[in-house]
């Protein structure tokens, strides 16, 4: 018995060295070209909207040569793990990192922290405080917050009760698009009435789909609903389509993912405003590896955002920010 | 016999050690990252990562040898970084803020400690129900969003290049270490530690003995209370903001570096040093998968892994006994 | 069954036994603790094989190799402690193990008829199939085990004990019960201490006594005197020193005490060097006593004087405080911290001593504990070994030394000498004497006869959770206890 076990144990240790001597080998071998080395660090691996990212991350490293380490916090959204992952870049000396940070404070010194050993960071998707990194590449998302207001505000035609469901508590870029949102419908639908503004989906689909679960048992008599981003849009779906009510309240979400394309289609979202994530993750990679072959680069820059309704979406320029090709 | 005794005792006093060694020889072999793996600045930074777990499991370690578990452990932390936060925002100096952050913890652990022995229920709901409620009031504290405070020096407890210099590491790294030796000195040598172990062995015993059970249980809870709130100010230092939502999940990771250190969850045994190398093992797993930008499966599978593969060496060590 | 016999280790359990039993009666096994009651039932049941010895059941001889064999074979066992699941039903509980399927869905309705027709056997209807368990009275759970071992068409049933943890009006309905059962054809084995029980419902009775049969007869034909001689009449071996000691003020006093879980009150008093016994069968209230005694118990009623101060309310530790000690009977569970070392087990009621600013002086300690481990001679390689490693007597020693270490005045011993061996035993009772000729007072809880008549000065028997009589040793003898412990009043 004791034999037993213990030799099942020293197989385990064993094959563990294995497995990594045989991934060292791997990695051995390409590291020995100089390639420059950039560490991608997303908010989270398990979003569509960061897997767009990483394609376009992927793209831009196939076309400059570059190495990309796409790397995000153990437990997506977790501000102090991201830390951790930024601190552990810069240990591994890697030549720049593209950041998309989870705060706009934490990971403030984590970045200064690269700056002084020398390692270039831009910021892509939300935005820091300071002005340590070298560029921001983002979505104007109050623009977005604007432009879903603005639809809200046509299909009600002016009029109505509506939610406005917020991702998560200090997360900039979101707070950004919940704001355009709320400035536009407080200026010009002066009729339309938020019943909810103030509650947070939370991280998950799960916790998006309960409080839109709640919310709508509580406001069955709502017209209109606005969610932020792709988690929080595709719960409330959910929740809709089990209350029955999806297509009968007007609803625009943010982001895309092959559920929200199907949802689209069906008439249950009324519209989704979209950034260009491949886009992002592609400009972040350029910007830092032209900031590394020293070139002067702009410290902003947008990449768009679009209204994307059930009519256009099958134009070929909205099919692909809909569907990006993630290979 | 005594031979073979002895052998025991260095097997069980290298065990945890062990798994360090391989995880750090393994790490500086391989050759992208063996330069960097064992450069001074990573291992700061490592031990800088390392504190706040650190700090939860040595509260962790008394409970746990005491036949209990804590899981509001992370819950806990986040309330103390965001009571801490508050203070600060509130323009309070930041050593009573400190204060507050240390001691909201130590009154956490003092409920969970007097919830279970007054009304008898096992820690592991009163610490399960305890998860929630300390989170709820984070939240309720920050108004559900983090709290921006003003940069102090309560920040500059965490900070990698600390102020003054020649510090060499954080002041929090420093903490730990003290603490870590204060704790393991009092868990071996003192009457207080000796009741613990006892409780944990045998509490039938520990009571015919004459052990105040309660209270020393009370004052285990209080204090791994205030040890998660020491945790709590350090996450308030290094994330300088106070974020309700952190340190979700961390309860486990940091029971699991308990567990591989030697604790056993049917209690009576267990070490600081050993829960020290726990969290070592999987702060050093963590930062060398991170540093060859491994995906995060693949730590997560190793650590998982890892603990299985600890508790079943402790479980042989005791098989070995009879 | 004839000529069983079975040997654990050195004991010999039971020694070439021989037991008869006809259809349709009730025989009676009677005997002291340890005398082979339960090694024999047990045999019978197939938990335990007999080393030699044949089994005849309706004439066939027959060895049955499980108790789920046995059951098979319609014998059924109902033990002391109920075993039943309380969150089942009634119905559950009774077809458990033996539900009747078809393709793993149970046929509901022929269940159901058969749990009806258990009961109808036992007259017992007005019990409610679909109640749980746990909402019956404790006799109605009886009812339901009993049921439960007739729904196998039991043609043998074993009780054990039955009655212990019944009611009166309860014990009435059993024995309802196996009357009706008699007249079914029903052959039952009824074990008892309880004397006057077995003089009411057995036909016939074998008596065992240090696993050899002593006398097998009808009930009839012999006196509850008789009874009582047969089972103690054993001559007491010279294994007692004699230790002269003299007896002092009154050091405890009971004023009609009653603990949380005693079930009647309780007046006694101890003096300095006196060794009281207490006697009576096993659930007699002598463990609650004690352990309402050291506060282990909360207590309802009564008070508590020790040396002359009353304390009713008292934990563990303030009564370690006030020099009491007390062994438990349950060492591997209660007494005994048996993955820490033995030092510490040995010290753990009293680290004063060692003790400066909250810090334990290591080295002092062990020296300590050497002396102590010499002294009562415990045999240990290494103190810092765990007590598990330790023989039952040695480890025995080790929570006496305990009690020495923590320089007790009062010392509550709940059976200290049961499962040790022969010499630890004699050196128990050498060591008791000298403690109570320095003056120390001892309760001393045994439900060996012998060992109380040997070396106690008074005794005091329990009978159903009260104190039947206390006199001193010399009043008594092992016939007059056992008409105490069994029958409830002075003999």
């Amino acid at each position: 018995m004791k034999i037993k076990a213990q030799g099942i144990i020293i197989l385990f240790l064993f094959f563990t060295l294995a497995f990594f001597s045989c991934s060292s080998k791997e990695k051995g071998l390409s590291s020995q070209e100089s390639r420059l080395e950039i560490a991608v660090i997303p908010k989270g691996t398990t979003h569509e909207f960061w897997k767009s990212i990483h394609a376009g991350a992927a793209r831009a490293s196939k076309e400059l040569g570059v190495k990309v380490l796409w790397k995000g916090p153990q437990k997506e959204d977790d501000r102090a793990q991201q830390i951790t992952v930024v601190e552990d870049f810069i240990s591994r000396g890697v030549d720049g990192i593209v950041l998309a940070p989870l705060d706009d404070r934490a990971l403030w010194r984590p970045v200064r922290d690269a700056v002084q050993e020398n390692i270039p960071v831009v910021i892509i998707d939300s935005a820091l405080q300071g002005d340590d990194f070298v560029s921001f590449v983002a979505t104007d998302n109050y623009k977005g917050g604007e432009l879903a207001a603005g639809k809200i505000g046509e299909l009600l035609q002016g009029k109505g009760n509506i939610f406005l469901i917020r991702y998560q508590v200090g997360s900039a870029s979101t707070t950004k698009r919940e704001k355009g949102f709320l400035d536009v419908i407080q200026r010009e639908y002066p009729k339309i009435s938020l019943l909810v503004q103030d509650q947070h989906a939370g991280s998950t689909t799960e916790t998006a789909y309960q409080l839109a679960e709640n919310l709508l048992n509580r406001f069955p008599d709502v017209n209109g609903i606005f969610c932020p981003n792709e988690s929080s849009t595709f719960g409330t779906l959910r929740a809709l389509q089990e209350a029955g009510l999806a297509g009968k309240v007007i609803f625009i979400g943010f982001d895309s993912s092959p559920k929200l394309v199907q949802g689209l289609r069906d008439g249950h979202i009324h519209g989704l405003v979209l950034q260009d994530p491949v886009k992002m993750g592609y400009l972040g990679v350029r910007q830092l590896v032209l900031h590394l072959q020293g070139e002067k680069i702009d410290k902003r820059i947008d990449t768009g955002v679009c209204l994307i309704t059930r009519e256009n979406m099958d134009d070929p320029e909205m099919k692909s920010l809909l569907m990006p090709d993630l290979t | 016999m005594k031979e073979k005794s002895r052998i025991q005792t260095v097997i069980n006093w290298l065990g945890p050690f062990l798994g360090l060694i391989l995880v750090m020889v393994i790490f500086s072999s391989i050759p992208e990252v063996r330069d960097r793996f064992l450069r001074v600045p990573n291992l700061k930074s490592v031990a800088t990562q390392s504190v706040i777990v650190a700090l939860g499991a040595m509260g962790m370690t008394l409970i746990i040898i005491s036949g209990g578990i804590d899981l509001s452990a992370a819950s806990n932390i986040a309330l103390s970084s965001v009571i801490t936060a508050f203070a600060i925002n509130a323009g309070f100096p930041p050593l009573l803020a400190i204060f507050l952050g240390v001691i909201t913890g130590g009154l956490i652990g003092l409920a969970n400690g007097s919830l279970i022995t007054s009304l008898r229920l096992v820690p592991f709901i009163v610490t399960l129900g305890m998860l929630g409620i300390a989170r709820g009031i984070a939240k309720w504290t920050a108004g559900n969003q983090k709290i921006d405070a003003p940069l102090t020096w309560v920040n500059e407890l965490m900070a990698k290049s600390p102020r003054p210099s020649w510090l060499l590491m954080a002041p929090g790294v420093w903490m730990m270490i003290i603490f870590a030796v204060v704790m393991a000195v009092v868990l071996r040598y003192s009457v207080f530690g000796r009741h613990i172990f006892a409780i944990g062995s045998n509490e039938a015993t520990a009571r015919l003995c004459g052990i105040r059970i309660k209270r020393t249980k009370i004052i285990v809870y209080s204090l791994a209370g205030l040890f998660c709130g020491l945790g709590g100010v350090m996450e308030f230092s290094r994330l300088t903001v106070g974020d309700p939502t952190v340190a979700v999940g961390l309860e486990l990771d940091i029971i699991a570096a308990v567990v591989i250190g030697g604790g056993s969850l049917s209690g009576g045994s267990g070490s600081i040093l050993g829960s020290m190398i726990g969290v070592f093992i999987m702060s050093f797993l963590r930062n060398g998968c991170t540093m060859m930008g491994w995906p995060n499966y693949i730590q997560e599978i190793i650590i998982g892994a890892i603990i299985v593969v600890a508790v079943a060496l402790d479980q042989i060590r005791h098989r070995k006994n009879f | 069954m004839e000529g069983v016999s079975k040997r654990f280790g050195a004991t010999c359990a039971l020694d070439n036994v021989d037991l008869e039993l006809q259809k349709g009666e009730v025989h009676a096994l009677l005997g002291e603790n340890g005398a082979g009651k339960s090694t024999l039932v047990k045999i019978l049941s197939g938990a335990v094989r007999p080393d030699s010895g044949t089994i005849f059941l309706e004439g066939y001889p027959f060895s049955p190799s499980s108790p789920l064999d046995s059951r098979k074979h319609g014998i059924s066992m109902i033990y002391q402690e109920l075993n039943l699941a309380p969150h089942l039903t009634v119905e559950e509980n009774i077809m458990l193990g033996r539900e009747m399927h078809r393709g793993g869905f149970i046929r509901q309705k022929e269940m159901r008829n058969k749990v009806r027709k258990a009961l109808e056997l036992i007259r017992h209807t007005e019990i409610s199939p679909d109640l749980q368990v746990k909402k019956l009275s404790v006799g109605a759970r009886q009812v339901v085990e009993i049921a439960r071992a007739l729904v196998e068409e039991a043609k043998i049933l074993v009780l054990d004990e039955p009655t212990s943890s019944l009611s009166q009006e309860d014990s009435e309905i059993l024995f309802q019960i196996i009357k009706r059962l008699k007249t079914q054809g029903v052959s039952i084995i009824y074990i008892s201490h309880f004397l006057e029980e077995v003089q009411k419902v057995a036909d016939r009775l074998t008596v065992l006594r240090d696993g050899k049969k002593i006398h097998s007869g009808n009930t009839i034909e012999v006196s509850l005197e008789d009874l009582i001689q047969m089972m103690v009449g054993r001559k007491l071996v010279d294994m007692f020193p004699k230790i002269p000691h003299e007896t002092g003020d009154v050091v405890l006093c009971l004023d009609g005490l009653k603990g949380k879980r005693m079930q009647a009150e309780v007046d006694l008093s101890l003096r300095h060097g006196e060794i009281l016994g207490l006697a009576g069968l096993i659930g007699a209230g002598r463990t609650e006593t004690l352990r309402t005694i050291f506060g282990l118990d909360a207590v309802e009623k009564g008070s508590l004087t020790v040396r002359k101060i009353r304390t009713s309310k008292g934990a563990p530790w303030t009564r370690i405080r006030q020099g009491m000690g007390f062994l438990s009977e349950d060492r591997q569970n209660e007494g005994l911290a048996s993955s820490l070392s033995t030092v510490d087990n040995l010290t753990l009621s009293n680290f004063s001593p060692y003790r400066s600013f909250g810090f334990l002086r290591l080295k002092k300690r062990r020296k300590a504990v050497r002396d102590y481990i010499k002294q009562v001679n415990i045999k240990v390689q290494d103190s810092n070994q765990p007590v598990f490693s330790l023989s039952g007597g040695n480890q025995q020693k080790v929570a006496l030394a305990r009690l020495l270490h923590q320089k007790a005045d009062i010392f509550l011993l709940d059976e200290p000498t049961r499962g040790i061996d022969v010499i630890s035993k004699s050196q128990i009772y050498e060591w008791m004497g000298q403690l109570a000729s320095n003056g120390k007072a001892i309760v001393f809880v045994s439900s060996y006869l012998p060992e109380l008549l040997g070396i106690c000065d008074k005794i005091a028997v329990f009978y159903r959770g009260r104190l039947v009589d206390m006199r001193p040793t010399c009043e008594w003898d092992a016939q007059s206890i056992m008409t105490a412990a069994t029958l409830g009043r002075p003999g």
